[in-house]
């Protein structure tokens, strides 16, 4: 299963950049932040808006990379198995395929869910009240 | 100065909502985690307003609004919710727990500042 061990390298390969593209984007907006507060700078309306991206953008990554470890999580379990037993071959597949796209709904899901106004543009700008 | 507490695990939300409402009459304090904020409530700290994420790592928006219904001081404290999340579902969920109101990110600042202070009746 030497296939499943490059798949697994590229997924660890993608979930360190993605961290790294989460603790980037903290730093520069932190910096930011702490030269605009330093200097007392005013920022408009949009500005300010525009600098809500990177806690949306995190967010985002992290589902990402939590649905990568799902995914890694279901190929191990497959490793093992078909390792065990490669005469049911055929029925893992069919597991794992069952599980990953069940992996994919969710992370879809969430896509949706932690996007806020960036994925729902025509969401009312207004607070709801209850 | 009407004390409003923001509960977010992200430090760059957290600064968003800081610049925002730095020019209103009330004083703010933030946290990281709402482990955190429910300890100092607990603690004998008394927020006028609670400002609080959905997505958090420990103890969610809902978990921690469940925990603070069980502190006197704030069982009746307003409390909204700043999030990303816009599903119905969960909007109607968080009202059948008391939540005040529901924000979506990214927000607009002009609106934060007119729910605070509609909230906090500041004139």
């Amino acid at each position: 299963m030497q296939f499943v061990q490059t798949l697994n390298g590229l997924l660890e390969h993608v979930k360190k950049v993605e961290r790294e593209t989460i603790a980037l984007t903290k730093d520069g907006q932190l910096q930011l932040v702490k030269f605009i507060e330093k200097n007392s700078l005013r920022l408009d309306d949009e500005t300010l808006e525009v600098m809500q991206y990177q806690d949306i953008i995190a967010q985002q990554l992290s589902a990402t990379i939590e649905a990568i470890e799902n995914m890694q999580g279901h190929l191990h379990l497959f490793t093992n198995s078909f390792d065990q037993d490669a005469s049911n071959m055929e029925e893992s597949f069919g597991e794992m395929d069952d599980k990953l796209t069940s992996v994919l709904k969710n992370a879809q899901e969430k896509h949706s869910a932690f996007g806020g106004k960036t994925q729902h543009h025509d969401y009312d700008d207004g607070v709801e009240f209850f | 100065m009407p004390l409003v507490i923001f509960v977010d695990d992200s430090e760059t939300a957290l600064a968003s909502t800081r610049m925002v409402t730095d020019s209103m009459p009330i004083t703010v304090k933030q946290y990281l985690s709402a482990v955190d904020a429910l300890r100092e409530i607990k603690g004998g700290m008394t927020p006028d307003l609670i400002i609080t994420d959905m997505n958090m790592p420990v103890m969610n928006g809902f978990e921690f609004l469940q925990a603070l219904r069980t502190v006197p001081s704030t069982a009746r404290t307003p409390v909204l919710m700043l999030t990303t999340e816009t599903r119905d579902e969960l909007k109607q969920q968080g009202k059948a727990l008391g939540l005040t109101g529901w924000i979506v990110k990214p927000f607009n600042p002009a609106q934060l500042k007119q729910a605070i202070a509609r909230v906090l009746r500041l004139a």
